[in-house]
């Protein structure tokens, strides 16, 4: 007699439909939909984990992060050990807890950016992310704004003997087609870099492979130990130049050759806290976040502007007639398509938010990118609009702008934490974009060399992150 | 100093003597960890995301982990075969940070024991928890009552089970091991000991089977895990009254039963009590069992010549291939160990699985050796060091025990229970079934179905002849 096994079908079903699910990778959506997850009895979305890791969630992150927002404010992620915090909100009532909500190093950037003001709270992240942080704006800043418009116009004119090379600049019939990355946003933040930093001229490639590296050691993958290596050949250098720089400060020059000012390092070498000399490790480090916050944001902004804006053919006529309008581009792309997704914290006690309960020490994402997509801040988050009403398109805040139906956006974050770079990374993105749009005439996307989306026409989406490629046609006469 | 344990006895001996702690930097009075450590209260946390920046320099000393993507991790080969990843984990990264898992790796047996046998310093975190619901009810397992009872009744059944579920098969000449007998077996006892009554086991085998799939990362099997417990309380609501008013011998009357000080038991609990003990190392040990044994067959041969190696091939399997291959720990308090700062609540990984084939400790790790005598021959507890031997670590994930090792008042470990009962089991079905061995054609394997599932063989087809 064979007696059946009561649960032999379950056994079955399992073991059949978890080894499809675990070799289908998750279907490629129509942007702006997600894909089905299950649901709950009730009917609200399921969303597995694991999508977190799969190219569909890269490309097309948004309309997941609203099932969260809408069902699960504060999302509980087992598979990854972590909560998402996603509504606007919410992400900014914890951005200025610093104490409920502690940064203290457990992030993966820890270990390539070295000690930074990131990862310290309280009194002593104040002490010295003022130190840092006042040379990145007001005075200082406008001191070097016509350098930074200089270092623009320079490496744009070097596009007529690329030309003669023919790969990323190539002239066909009166049409020039150019690689926006390679001939200018990967470079140019990174060079404004290290003209504030005060780098030698001729240090400056080492310096962008060691920025490259750096940059792909973040995520704490195999590529981690080139981002270490590269950490450590960056203090070595720069540790000697700040040891000589205490010797024998060094000093900016305008146009004319007139001295505005010392360079960053130079100004860090004889800053005092408690009478303290800051360390020269303290002060590597922290160069080493201004490399690292200052370059990969900066260009994923300045690509992201020109692939949206150029897009939206009405706004981009408009703003290309009238180039103030740049500053209300950079605010909206930094809004629809940000590329930093993020920041982490850890709770410091137990708590209890949108009924989910948070033991002490969990980390907590706030979802920056989600923030800005939340419907119930900004009408229709997923149109990209440089006239949107509800946005706030003035200087960024520390505490952040709401009023009179206006927002700002969450990219920079706010509170104490509020990035220090937000205004020269302004100052970068929007004057780089107006010298290019003054340098190039009637730009448009150069649609057959740009990556398409599943279904092979139309523009692939910004997703997360930025565009790695940016090919445009502009005439010459 | 004594200390009031949760059964309303008094524990004599807590180790190390409360009198030799530093107990000035306590803010209240100790409580009692899980086996039986006087835990030090929490300190006041305010402020805790203030850092002097000396602390802060030596997370600084990192170690690369170009050798192992994380994502490996999660991947689905590495719920096929992880012994390789394990391998790179333990030869490679003592504390693999796992910047996806946002987790830390132990693979090493030294080490990971140590983390198993620290209850002051990593709690282990009851199922109820992953589920989000830590108020569903109350977890009788270490209820001395609930022990005995268990214990008799699975020494009473063991045998009889399994001479029926082979009756259901005996006569065919050929069965899927995996199927009928090793995932049934552990279920029907079970069933047994809590005296199910027998039109009721689909129904029970289903909700059990449900729940316990329910409390990981998994969304739907979540979704369908609450609804099972929710259903399953249900059923066991009448059935606790009625052993209530006529209790028997079974492990329910003994719960309805139970003098607790904050109320009788609700069919809630007897759900919380199913929900935190589980079946797998007993189905998931007699599949590997008799796969490794079906595939080595110099082994079984030597197995079905001397019966006393059945208890020591039980052994060796939990060291070769347990079913559960990692335990999750979570880090009281900020604590350094293994090189890293590990902060408050931390998830610290503990591979049993890698430790188990970890090569400072067992020569040949690989090798499935029925006679090793490098292996020590008790309950695989993983801290036990018996004779010098160390054991296979394969009970991880249940929380350790917070009785003294040797009392006289407490039943067998159920550490030993098991080992017991599946060796009975074995040898009931080595008594019935003669020469054994895999059906032609068949190339069983041994794989977790889903992510962190049991690490299990799923099907074993054989042929035998029948006594």
């Amino acid at each position: 007699m064979t007696q059946a096994c009561p649960f032999a079908q379950t056994l079955e079903r399992t073991a059949r439909g978890d080894a499809d699910r675990s070799a289908a990778e998750f279907p490629l959506m129509p942007v702006g939909q997600a894909c089905d997850m299950g649901r709950a009895a009730d009917g609200t979305p399921l969303i597995d984990p694991r999508v977190f890791d799969s190219a569909e969630f890269f490309r097309n992150p948004y309309p997941y992060y609203r099932i969260m927002r809408d069902h699960y404010p504060v999302f509980r992620d087992k598979l990854h050990n972590c909560y998402y915090v996603t509504r606007y909100d919410d992400i900014t009532r914890c951005y200025f807890d610093d104490e409920g909500f502690n940064t203290i190093p457990k992030g993966s950037s820890s270990g390539v950016l070295g000690n930074t003001q990131l990862e310290l709270s309280g009194i002593e992240h104040k002490r010295r992310r003022n130190l840092y942080g006042q040379h990145l704006v007001g005075q200082s800043l406008e001191a070097r704004i016509p350098i930074i418009e200089r270092l623009a116009d320079s490496m744009i004119s070097a596009w007529d003997d690329l030309a003669a090379e023919g790969t990323i600049v190539c002239d066909q019939g009166g049409v020039r087609t150019v690689e926006i990355g390679r001939a200018f946003a990967n470079e140019f933040p990174i060079s404004v870099v290290c003209g504030v930093l005060g780098f030698p001229e001729e240090a400056r490639g080492q310096f962008y492979y060691w920025y490259n590296s750096m940059m792909s050691g973040l995520g704490g993958s195999e590529t981690q130990k080139m981002g270490l290596e590269a950490r450590q050949d960056l203090e070595d250098y720069v540790q000697g130049m700040v040891e000589e720089r205490r010797v024998r400060p060094t000093y900016l020059y305008d146009r004319d050759g007139k001295a505005v000012g010392k360079d960053v390092i130079s100004k860090l070498c004889e800053t005092k806290i408690d009478g303290d000399y800051l360390s020269t490790e303290e002060i590597t480090s922290n160069i080493a976040l201004v490399v690292g916050g200052g370059g990969e944001t900066t260009r994923g902004a300045i690509m992201n502007m020109w692939y949206l804006l150029l897009q939206h053919g009405d706004q981009s006529g408009r703003v290309l007639a009238d180039e103030r309008l740049w500053d209300m581009v950079f605010h909206e792309t930094l809004r629809h398509s940000t590329p930093i997704g993020g920041q982490p914290r850890h709770n410091s006690f137990d708590i209890v938010m949108h009924g989910q309960r948070v033991p002490a020490g969990s980390l907590m994402n706030m979802v920056d990118v989600s923030a800005n997509h939340d419907e119930r801040i900004f009408k229709d988050p997923e149109r990209f609009d440089v006239f949107r009403p509800d946005l706030y398109t003035g200087k960024l805040l520390r505490s952040g702008f709401a009023s009179q139906g206006r927002h700002s956006h969450m990219a920079f974050g706010v509170g104490p934490h509020l990035c220090p770079g937000a205004w020269i990374a302004h100052q970068e993105a929007t004057i780089g974009s107006r010298v290019l749009s003054r340098r190039m005439k009637n730009p448009r996307i150069r649609v057959d060399r740009m990556p398409k989306d599943v279904d092979g026409i139309s523009l692939a989406p910004v997703g997360l992150g930025s565009v790695r490629e940016l090919w445009l046609d502009y005439d010459l006469a | 100093m004594t200390l009031p344990r949760a059964d309303g006895l008094t524990l004599q001996n807590p180790a190390p003597a409360a009198d030799t702690l530093d107990t000035s930097l306590w803010v209240g009075p100790p409580t009692l960890g899980r086996n039986g450590v006087a835990v030090a209260p929490r300190a006041v946390t305010k402020g805790a995301g203030y850092r002097s920046y000396e602390v802060h320099q030596r997370m600084r000393v990192q170690q690369s982990t170009e050798k192992l993507n994380p994502l490996r991790l999660v991947s689905p080969e590495f719920a096929r075969d992880p012994y390789p990843t394990f391998e790179i984990l333990r030869e490679n990264y003592p504390c693999y940070r796992d910047w996806i898992g946002n987790s830390y790796w132990i693979s090493r047996y030294d080490d990971v024991t140590s983390v198993f046998v620290d209850d002051a310093n990593f709690e282990t975190r009851p199922k109820l928890w992953f589920y989000g619901d830590d108020a569903f009810g109350r977890d009788l397992r270490s209820e001395l009552p609930v022990l005995f009872s268990q214990a008799a009744q699975m020494d009473r059944h063991a045998i009889p089970v399994a001479h029926a579920l082979i009756d259901g098969f005996a006569s065919d000449g050929h069965a899927d091991l995996a199927i009928a007998f090793a995932a049934r077996y552990p279920l029907e006892l079970l069933a047994r000991v809590l005296d199910i009554p027998a039109q009721d086991f689909d129904l029970f085998v289903q909700h059990y089977w449900t729940m316990q799939r329910g409390w990981d990362w998994d969304p739907e099997a979540e979704r369908d895990g609450r609804q099972a417990m929710r259903d399953f309380a249900n059923y066991f609501r009448p059935l606790l009254e009625a052993r209530r008013r006529e209790p028997g011998e079974d492990m329910i009357s003994a719960i309805a039963t139970l003098d607790l000080p904050d109320g009788p038991a609700t069919a809630e609990d007897v759900v919380a009590t199913l929900l935190e003990g589980d079946h797998e190392t007993l189905h998931g040990g007699l599949a590997n069992l008799w796969f490794l044994l079906l595939t080595h067959p110099d082994q079984l041969d030597r197995v079905v010549k001397e019966r006393r190696l059945v208890r020591f091939a039980w052994l060796e399997t939990l060291r070769h291939s347990a079913p559960v291959l990692t335990a999750r720990r979570f880090a009281r308090h900020e604590v350094e160990r293994f090189g890293f700062l590990l902060p408050e609540g931390a998830l610290v990984v503990s591979a049993a699985g890698a430790a188990n084939r970890d090569p400072r400790i067992f020569a040949e790790p690989h090798r499935f050796i029925v006679e090793r005598k490098d292996l020590c021959p008790r309950e695989p507890r993983g801290q036990y060091r018996a004779d010098g031997l160390p054991a296979g670590i394969a009970f991880g994930l249940g929380k350790p025990s917070r009785f003294p090792a040797l009392p006289e008042d407490r039943p067998r470990s159920l550490y030993a229970l098991t080992r017991d009962t599946a060796v009975a089991a074995s040898n009931v079905l080595l008594d019935r079934l003669t020469h054994l061995r895999l059906s032609a054609g068949a190339a069983p394997t041994i794989r977790s179905l889903r992510l962190g599932d049991m690490h299990s063989c799923w099907s074993l087809p054989v042929t035998f002849g029948a006594v």
